[in-house]
């Protein structure tokens, strides 16, 4: 089974390469190859020249894991309180499905205005775009989980809060981690977003992608695409392997 | 009840059947004129613009005064864009005949062989001014000394005006801290400090004077008198397949160009139907911007050679290449 995970990924590059020698794909589209030497130009010479890949991957973690940060620590405690509350979700779920549609990047001029040009303002963004998944998940799992046990807990005795601790939020961490594991996706698509706009210190893969627009250099913007990718699907990875530490007990 | 129930669903999937057919028939027609009545299809022109851009009002203009009817052209649009680099990855995509855009991607895209185009006349010249944030006490270049100046893009024309500036004062690029953000986002982030300085074109800075988010220290006619900006840019194998609709177009174009010229106030009012910008702020930008439609070589040239020290452009002789890139023969009086 394992030697089948390469196949999609090395059938859509030979697909690739073939329709970029061919000329197919128009000469705006640069071949696997290009790419690979543009993510070489990145890491020696830095786009803009100085600002290297590293640079950039590092802020733009350090943007995505705060920002992300902030939505988990916000989002699960009001998910497990609206899961586990009636009135209380009650009163807050017309308040989070009014805010959830909206795009973050329509908050960008405003969170300019609030948190100014740099982190701050990214990681609102990132934090908005992770928050809702995140949310409405752990509200899925929290009523999920089977309220015979609950009953049984508190036949034994147990109390409110010993239940909250020792059956809801076990029971209901699968659904969680499903929450966070979209949620880290779309903190990903927001960053890179947020970084379009501008930054301030010269670094991140959104600004370094949109530098790459501007002087037409797409062998360096699909190079950047390439980086965000692998990243994410790193972060994916991480994540899974905190799930398998967290759920041993299943 | 089932009766009904097919009923709708029936004439639904009818007038489906009748749009498929319409859409099929109108795509047959219009392919049958395509072959046979060249003389009329050869004067569509599909145009790209920048959305709101005051240094295109020339554009905008020739359509509304009926300029382009004139000359007996058809003109699609082919895109409003937000920026420069996308409307150049439309003439890459084949998708435009002639665009307004500005020098510094039309320069780049053409000099990374992502699009063949030439430029055949000028929308307009200066345009740009340095501004500072309110409260920051500079009265001249010099006093932004280790201040964060934004630009909208690296090797942009105002990137160029900020290296001369800065020259002109004795100063070295790196005794400023630069960086990038697009126009909009310029204002809020001058008015919250997070910026000193930003060099961005009309209308930003008259509009950044009217809402108190900044004022002007430099206007570009003080750094580079007459420098290039916008271009009327044609895409190359569009030039030779049809040079009469290029013709034509830049006719159109001189004259509207002349037209701003000769009736500012009435330009100013559609100005501010063309960007949606207050009256008095267009008015002010206006006063910044010189509408003429001869594009300086020897400029374009200079502007070349500072895109290729900066690496953007790989050309061993940037001044040659900017000469190839200008074809100025179809601007009226100087024939071909």
């Amino acid at each position: 089974m394992k030697k089948w995970k390469l196949a999609s990924p090395l059938a859509a590059l030979a697909v690739w390469q073939a329709l970029a020698v061919t000329g197919a794909l128009g000469r705006a589209t640069p071949s696997p190859w290009d790419v690979l030497k543009g993510l070489y130009d990145l890491a020696a010479t830095g786009l803009p020249r100085g600002y290297h890949l590293q640079g950039h991957v590092a802020y733009s973690l350090l943007r995505v894991f705060t920002g992300f940060g902030i939505a988990l620590v916000i989002a699960v405690p009001l998910g497990i309180l609206m899961g586990w509350s009636r009135w209380f979700e009650a009163a807050v779920d017309p308040l989070v499905e009014v805010v959830r549609p909206v795009p973050p990047l329509a908050w960008l001029p405003l969170a300019l205005v609030w948190f100014g040009l740099g982190l701050g303002s990214a990681a609102f963004i990132i934090a908005l775009g992770a928050f809702f998944p995140i949310v409405l998940n752990t509200v899925l799992g929290v009523k999920g989980v089977d309220p015979r046990l609950v009953e049984a807990a508190r036949t034994l005795g147990a109390r409110e809060g010993t239940i909250l601790r020792r059956v809801l939020v076990p029971g209901s961490t699968p659904s969680i981690i499903t929450g966070v594991r979209i949620g880290m996706g779309i903190a990903w698509m927001t960053l890179v977003a947020a970084e379009l706009i501008g930054v301030k210190n010269g670094y991140g893969l959104g600004y370094m992608i949109m530098t790459a627009r501007d002087l037409a250099r797409f062998d360096l913007l699909v190079a950047g695409i390439l980086v965000i990718g692998v990243i994410g699907f790193l972060a994916d990875r991480l994540i899974r392997i905190v799930e398998k530490r967290l759920l041993r007990w299943r | 009840m089932k009766q009904t129930r097919v009923g709708p669903w029936r004439s639904a999937s009818a007038c489906l059947a009748c749009a498929c057919a319409a859409v099929l028939l109108g795509a047959l027609v219009t392919a049958g004129a395509g072959c046979g009545g060249s003389e009329s299809a050869s004067r569509v022109v599909r145009v790209g613009f920048l959305r709101n851009d005051l240094h295109q009002l020339a554009f905008y203009v020739a359509r509304e005064k009926g300029f382009f009817k004139e000359q007996g052209l058809d003109i699609r649009e082919g895109g409003a864009f937000n920026a420069g680099p996308e409307e150049m990855s439309s003439f890459s995509a084949g998708d435009l005949d002639i665009g307004y855009v500005g020098t510094a991607p039309c320069l780049t895209f053409a000099g990374q062989r992502m699009a063949d185009v030439k430029i055949v006349a000028q929308a307009n010249t200066g345009g740009t001014s340095l501004i500072v944030r309110p409260g920051l006490d500079v009265k001249e270049i010099t006093d932004l000394e280790g201040r964060t100046i934004a630009v909208p893009g690296l090797s942009t024309v105002q990137d160029f005006l900020l290296h001369r500036a800065l020259e002109k004062a004795g100063m070295e690029p790196s005794q400023v801290r630069k960086t990038v953000l697009k126009p909009p986002e310029m204002l809020p982030a001058l008015a919250g400090a997070q910026v000193d300085a930003a060099l961005a074109w009309e209308p930003y800075p008259s509009m950044a004077r009217a809402q108190g988010a900044g004022r002007t220290l430099l206007s570009s006619r003080e750094i580079w008198p007459d420098h290039p900006c916008c271009m009327v840019v044609a895409d190359s194998a569009f030039i030779e397949k049809n040079p009469d609709a290029v013709r034509r177009f830049v006719a159109a174009h001189v004259k509207a160009t002349r037209y701003i010229r000769d009736n500012r106030l009435e330009a100013a009012d559609m100005a501010h139907l063309f960007t949606g910008q207050p009256t008095d702020v267009v008015r002010a930008a206006m006063k910044n911007i010189g509408f003429s439609f001869r594009p300086d070589i020897r400029k374009i040239g200079e502007y070349a050679v500072f895109m290729a020290g900066q690496g953007v452009i790989k050309e061993k002789n940037p001044a040659a290449f900017a000469r190839s890139m200008v074809d100025s023969s179809f601007i009226p009086g100087d024939g071909k």
